[in-house]
């Protein structure tokens, strides 16, 4: 079942119409999704993101554009057959939106009511708050409830009519850092352990680190880069796509620091301060003692950061390369030839 | 009874009978009833017609919703005075008399639908828009989601309009009661005011402010239940 398309959005176009003048939310989008994928739309605010999820569901019609979810044109379905489809794509929100006159239990039923017999919706609900971790929770009302909890809720709701696609829409954007990872560990593990696509959208980029294996960054209503999570760390073309990934590593914070200390300082031609970055393989080399070794290239580290993307190691250095002109001109093609991305900095912060 | 005869030497003679106290009380009640249970229907039923309709609504319907605004907005700037004298011979058509309290709930109810079709529309629009959408993405038909999540999220501020509402159509029925309607209105007015006796009226506003505390009372306790 792997590698099928699950979603594709082609050529999709959303414009409003507003009072003085006509909003392009959407720019002729192209986006693919496959079936088991946790695909990541990156973006700030008023990217035209969450109106581009929207078309997958159809709570926001495409102006033009063709919307296949499941195999099926959801353009042609009726009202009905609409409503059936969208059982199968769940959603969760940034601000829950439970109904706060209903239980826990109740809000989590709720989708399922007329749907099935009262023992399924009861045994449902209970294996699905146990999913969650709320099984003690059944009797609440979602006002007693912490956000990472509501968000909880909000996700058992979402899974109450097993669908195959979640549409998390900011899902983690109201909760504190360490909730956030909680329940994006979770949206992990459901998508592993039942098939779940998952379509999550956010202006962090770390969320998508955690547990997207695709991303597509958003600006201005286009999807202005996209690929493998691996890929666009890697080697991340668009001014934008660095920033968010920069976001990630506290590139800015850690790059005044390291301008300050006197190796930098002091820095004489032909000497360089540069970033170096590689995934994966890359780092399985010992870099530093083999651009010693064989190039007499000193290398010091002043900044180093290194996380773990999809088991693979990905790692940001800054450090000050040192040696003769020729083996720094050595060095650099080396480091190409091993897919290590080399970014000269400027010695002095860029007025 | 002689306290009695003595504070209110009028109302005494007039407690029971034809046009009495006991039952000017029964016809105020009646087309306090009347009109909120046939105004309720049409208001909750407008009101949601005035959400669903509206830009953004679920059936948003530019004109639709145009012309229903106007209409709503067109009868609530009618004072009830008016609307009582303009409504009268639609009255005799519909019940065949102009006087008395069934002849007075046609204006009534008139006068109350629109005004409680907007506080109704307004109890809905404070049901948060996310939770509509949700229900959406759920795959519910508008007709379950006006159901199931628009009265049930909206309840409370349902019973808040409802009890406001009710507590109007009090003080409409006395003012149809100035003008034929019988009940409490025209117990004041017309065997009080009119015949300089003063402890008629003072019993008629006794009796009316019963009324709305009661209702009142009723209403807090069902929005206190309802509150989570």
């Amino acid at each position: 079942m792997a590698n099928d398309a699950i979603i594709t959005l082609d050529q999709i176009d959303v414009q409003f119409k507003e009072k003085t003048r006509a909003v392009h939310a959407v720019d002729h989008v192209d986006l693919t999704v496959e079936r088991g994928d946790i695909y990541g739309i990156v973006g700030y605010s008023g990217a035209g993101k969450s109106t581009l999820v929207r078309v997958i569901n159809l709570l926001q019609r495409p102006t033009s554009g063709t919307v296949t979810v499941l195999g099926e044109d959801m353009l042609a379905l009726d009202a009905r057959q609409l409503r059936a489809k969208r059982q199968r794509i769940g959603m969760i929100f940034q601000h829950f939106n439970l109904m706060n006159s209903r239980t826990i239990a109740e809000n989590v039923a709720f989708p399922l009511k007329g749907h099935k017999s009262k023992a399924e919706i009861q045994a449902k609900v209970a294996e699905l708050l146990e999913l969650v971790g709320l099984a003690d929770r059944a009797g609440a009302y979602p006002a007693e409830l912490s956000g990472g909890q509501k968000q909880r809720v909000g996700i058992a709701r979402a899974l109450a009519s097993d669908p195959e696609i979640l549409i998390s829409d900011e899902a983690t954007s109201a909760l504190d850092p360490k909730t956030t990872s909680a329940i994006l560990d979770l949206l992990k593990s459901l998508n592993q352990r039942l098939g779940l696509t998952i379509v999550l959208i956010t202006h962090e980029m770390e969320a998508v680190k955690q547990i997207c294996n695709k991303v597509a960054v958003m600006d201005e209503g286009r999807v202005i880069e996209r690929g493998s999570l691996l890929d666009i760390f890697a080697k991340p073309v668009q001014p934008l796509t660095k920033d968010f990934i920069d976001t990630t590593i506290q590139l800015e914070a850690a790059l005044d620091s390291v301008r300050q200390q006197p190796a930098v300082q002091q820095l004489q031609a032909p000497d360089a301060l540069v970033r170096l970055t590689y995934v994966g393989a890359s780092t399985d080399q010992p870099l530093v003692a083999t651009l010693y070794k064989d190039y007499n290239v000193t290398a010091n580290i002043l900044f180093g950061d290194i996380q773990i993307l999809q088991d693979t190691p990905f790692g940001n250095l800054i450090v000050v390369l040192s040696g003769r002109a020729e083996d720094l001109a050595q060095t650099f093609k080396y480091l190409a030839d091993h897919d290590v991305t080399v970014q000269r900095l400027d010695v002095k912060e860029e007025a | 009874m002689s306290l009695l005869e003595k504070f209110f030497p009028n109302v005494v003679p007039i407690w029971s009978g034809d046009n009495g106290v006991t039952q000017a009380i029964w016809q105020t009640l009646y087309m306090t009833l009347g009109t909120v249970v046939v105004a309720g229907i049409l208001g909750i039923l407008l009101g949601i017609l005035l959400v669903l309709t509206d830009e953004g609504g679920l059936l948003a319907n530019r004109p639709f919703y145009f012309i229903l605004d106007k209409v709503v907005n067109v009868l609530r700037a009618i004072p009830f005075i008016i609307l009582l004298a303009v409504m009268n011979p639609l009255t005799r058509l519909i019940v065949g008399t102009g006087i008395g309290p069934t002849a007075a709930l046609v204006p009534l109810i008139v006068g109350t639908a629109p005004f409680f079709a907007r506080q109704v529309q307004n109890a809905l629009l404070t049901v948060d828009p996310g939770v509509i959408e949700a229900a959406e993405a759920m795959g519910l038909s508008p007709l379950a989601i006006v159901m199931r999540v628009y009265l049930r999220e909206g309840l409370s501020e349902l019973v808040r309009v409802g009890v406001l509402t009710i507590i109007s159509v009090v003080g409409l029925t006395a003012m149809a009661g100035a003008v034929g309607a019988g009940g409490l209105g025209n117990l004041a007015i017309a065997l009080g005011y009119q015949r300089y006796q003063n402890d008629v009226v003072w019993v008629a506003l006794i009796f009316i402010l019963v009324i709305v505390f009661i209702v009142q009372f009723i209403g807090d306790i069902i929005a206190r239940k309802l509150h989570h």
